[in-house]
């Protein structure tokens, strides 16, 4: 009886000491790759800010009007942002690598799974980001055109300009990540005709005097009440 | 030649069969069918009553007119009507009619015309606009003759006006560029001006032609790049203004957009040329420096009034962008005041559009929207002058005029202060 004991013992520490001694060069291995992967992350990302930094992105992106999303949301500037990005990614994608590497049962699979997923994540930010600063530029665009042409309600209207693209960029970056695509495209569908629905009810009920006389006006039966301002130059 | 890649080659086919000229006049057009006849005769009356001896020629920039501007132009060159009033030129009158492109722009249309100016070594040119209806003939031998007798290189239309009209012009326009170019020049926004062959051709050489703010405007950054460059600047009075019903020009909102858009490119692109200057010197000026005529009632300005008050209030985080706190409350401050006490003070409103143009230059937010975002704030301005001038004279009105000028020169160092700063 102590002898099966003792055999198993040794058999167990045997079985131990080969495990380690085969994790150990793996997990050796793995800390390699994140360090090598840490000083790619490192330069890639001071040599995208470098060019960055060269192709002015920061006031394209103050211009576009990003720049002042990113301070509201505690973010760094544009630059930054995408040179801290590609840096966690490249690291990521490094420690993924080192995580397979220790050939750990079950994790291979959910790694190999998140690797796919990584480009569609990628291009889905993308989106949002396209989304945000044309969603930014064109309500703002909208509400200084409404608001120097006198027309009432402005803000509304440029609200309404953001959030249709912003309804349609968050609905095509969830799409993009495969997230639930059907309930995507079912929400995005009734969000956006309920809007439609929404305006169209409002300038129903609201603005037929608006429709009748933008109607009589074009068949020229009214002239419009100019309002004259005396000539600028 | 650089010229040649973008002059069409029939036009450089004609321009070549010219030779060289002395006097070269440019009449941009844009559907002006009703007109252009009557500006071409005008131009060649002034060319043969002023310019005997000269060699001389009429160019026609079309934008691409849908209504035969360029065929009535082309007719009317061909028929070879006899001498006006026993007056006769020893020279032929060359005209030539181009279309520069398919959609109308001044930039575009002037870039071929400095062109042809420098193909040809013309030593005096004019650009006349054919909206003008009440031009004479004076007017051209007004803008060519300082140039090609007085060897100025630029020279300015000044214009009587009546006391409400051209107030962008008056109350921006000019004693901003005269503070900052330090150039008393009243009329920088013009259709009509001169300029000397020696300027089309440093002007011909910038790579400019395609930015936004030149294809509108072209005509105050050759200004400024006549004040940069140190060469002689003038103005000739020319009288009183009309222009044609379909051609008075943009409103309030266009106005601004092209030329204050175009006057902050022209900060951007001229830093040198201004930010060591302190003082504005007077030009060579022909005739009276100012006519304000007494006629003109004042507009009804209620809705100017709503519209600058709706204009702070649904603009806030836009203009908190754009002006120093301080500005941006006491802005906030007045759109609260009652309509008949409203008072815009001058020195608010020099420290507004000097902050204007430093977040310009700092690019706090696309440009085009920055300009736009000034037009609430102007329409304030223009109540509160308007209010105040209801019953002023000319020669008041001509007073408060210049005491704004004093006031956007003394504050020059903050706008230069703003510049310079980093941004937050």
């Amino acid at each position: 009886m102590k002898t099966v004991v003792i055999q198993g013992l040794s058999q167990a520490y045997s079985n131990l000491v080969h495990m380690f001694a085969e994790f150990l060069p793996r997990l050796l291995v793995m800390l390699v790759i994140v360090a090598v992967g840490l000083v790619v992350a490192y330069a890639l990302k001071t040599i995208l800010r470098a060019v960055l930094h060269v192709t002015r992105l920061d006031r394209l992106s103050e211009e576009a009007g990003a720049s002042r999303f990113l301070r509201m949301a505690a973010l760094p500037s544009m630059t930054e942002l995408l040179s801290r990005s590609l840096f966690w990614v490249t690291w990521s994608g490094f420690i993924l690598i080192g995580i397979s590497v220790l050939g750990v049962a079950g994790l291979q699979e959910q790694i190999s799974r998140l690797f796919l997923l990584l480009p569609a994540i990628f291009v889905a930010i993308l989106i949002l980001f396209l989304g945000l600063v044309t969603a930014n530029f064109l309500s703002r665009a909208a509400l200084l055109a409404a608001v120097n042409a006198g027309y009432p309600s402005p803000k509304l209207l440029s609200w309404s300009i953001r959030f249709v693209i912003w309804a349609l960029a968050i609905s095509m970056a969830l799409e993009q990540v495969g997230v639930a695509r059907q309930t995507v495209i079912a929400a995005f569908s009734i969000v956006f005709g309920a809007f439609m629905f929404g305006l169209a009810i409002a300038f129903g009920l609201g603005g037929k005097d608006l429709a009748r006389d933008f109607l009589e006006r074009s068949l020229g039966e009214k002239k419009r009440e100019k309002y004259e301002e005396p000539q600028p130059l | 030649m650089a010229e040649e890649s973008f002059l069409a080659d029939d036009f450089l086919r004609q321009l070549m069969s010219v030779g060289e000229v002395d006097l070269l006049v440019g009449i941009p057009s844009y559907n002006n069918a009703s007109t252009i006849g009557q500006t071409l005769q005008t131009v060649e009356e002034s060319l043969r009553q002023n310019f005997v001896r000269e060699r001389v020629v009429i160019l026609n920039m079309d934008g691409g007119s849908g209504d035969e501007t360029r065929q009535l132009f082309e007719r009317r060159s061909e028929r070879r009507e006899p001498s006006h009033k026993g007056l006769t030129t020893l020279r032929t009158i060359h005209r030539i009619s181009c279309e520069y492109d398919r959609s109308p722009s001044q930039g575009l249309a002037l870039r071929d015309i400095v062109a042809a100016a420098d193909l040809l070594r013309a030593r005096a040119c004019a650009v006349i606009s054919p909206a003008t209806t009440n031009l004479t003939p004076s007017w051209v031998a007004n803008l060519l003759r300082p140039v090609y007798r007085e060897s100025l290189d630029f020279v300015a239309p000044l214009y009587e006006r009546s006391r409400f009209q051209g107030l962008l012009a008056r109350d921006l326009l000019y004693p901003m560029s005269r503070a900052i170019f330090g150039n008393r020049i009243r009329e920088l926004y013009s259709d009509e001006w001169g300029f000397s062959g020696r300027l089309a051709s440093q002007c011909l050489e910038q790579d400019v032609w395609q930015e936004e703010a030149i294809r509108a405007r072209p005509e105050a950054w050759m200004a400024i790049k006549a004040i940069g460059a140190g060469l002689k600047c003038g103005q000739y009075y020319l009288g009183p203004k009309t222009a044609s019903a379909a051609a008075s020009g943009p409103d309030i909102v266009e106005a601004i957009r092209q030329t204050v858009g175009n006057f902050f490119w022209c900060m951007e692109t001229n830093q040198s040329t201004w930010n060591g200057r302190s003082n504005s010197q007077p030009v060579v000026t022909i005739g009276p420096d100012h006519e304000l005529s007494s006629d003109g009632v004042p507009p009804s300005q209620e809705k100017t009034f709503d519209l600058f008050r709706s204009g702070v209030n649904e603009l806030e985080p836009i203009l908190a962008s754009i002006l120093a706190k301080d500005t941006h409350a006491q802005i906030k401050a007045i759109a609260l005041t009652d309509r008949a006490k409203f008072h815009f003070a001058g020195e608010l409103w020099v420290k507004t559009l000097y902050e204007f143009a430093a977040s310009y230059h700092h690019a706090v937010l696309n440009r085009d929207h920055l300009v736009q975002a000034l037009v609430p704030l102007y329409r304030g301005r223009l109540y509160s002058f308007l209010q105040e001038h209801a019953n002023s004279s000319p020669d008041e009105m001509e007073g408060q005029s210049e005491m704004l000028c004093q006031e956007f020169e003394r504050q020059k160092p903050y706008l230069l202060e703003r510049w310079t700063a980093k941004r937050e």
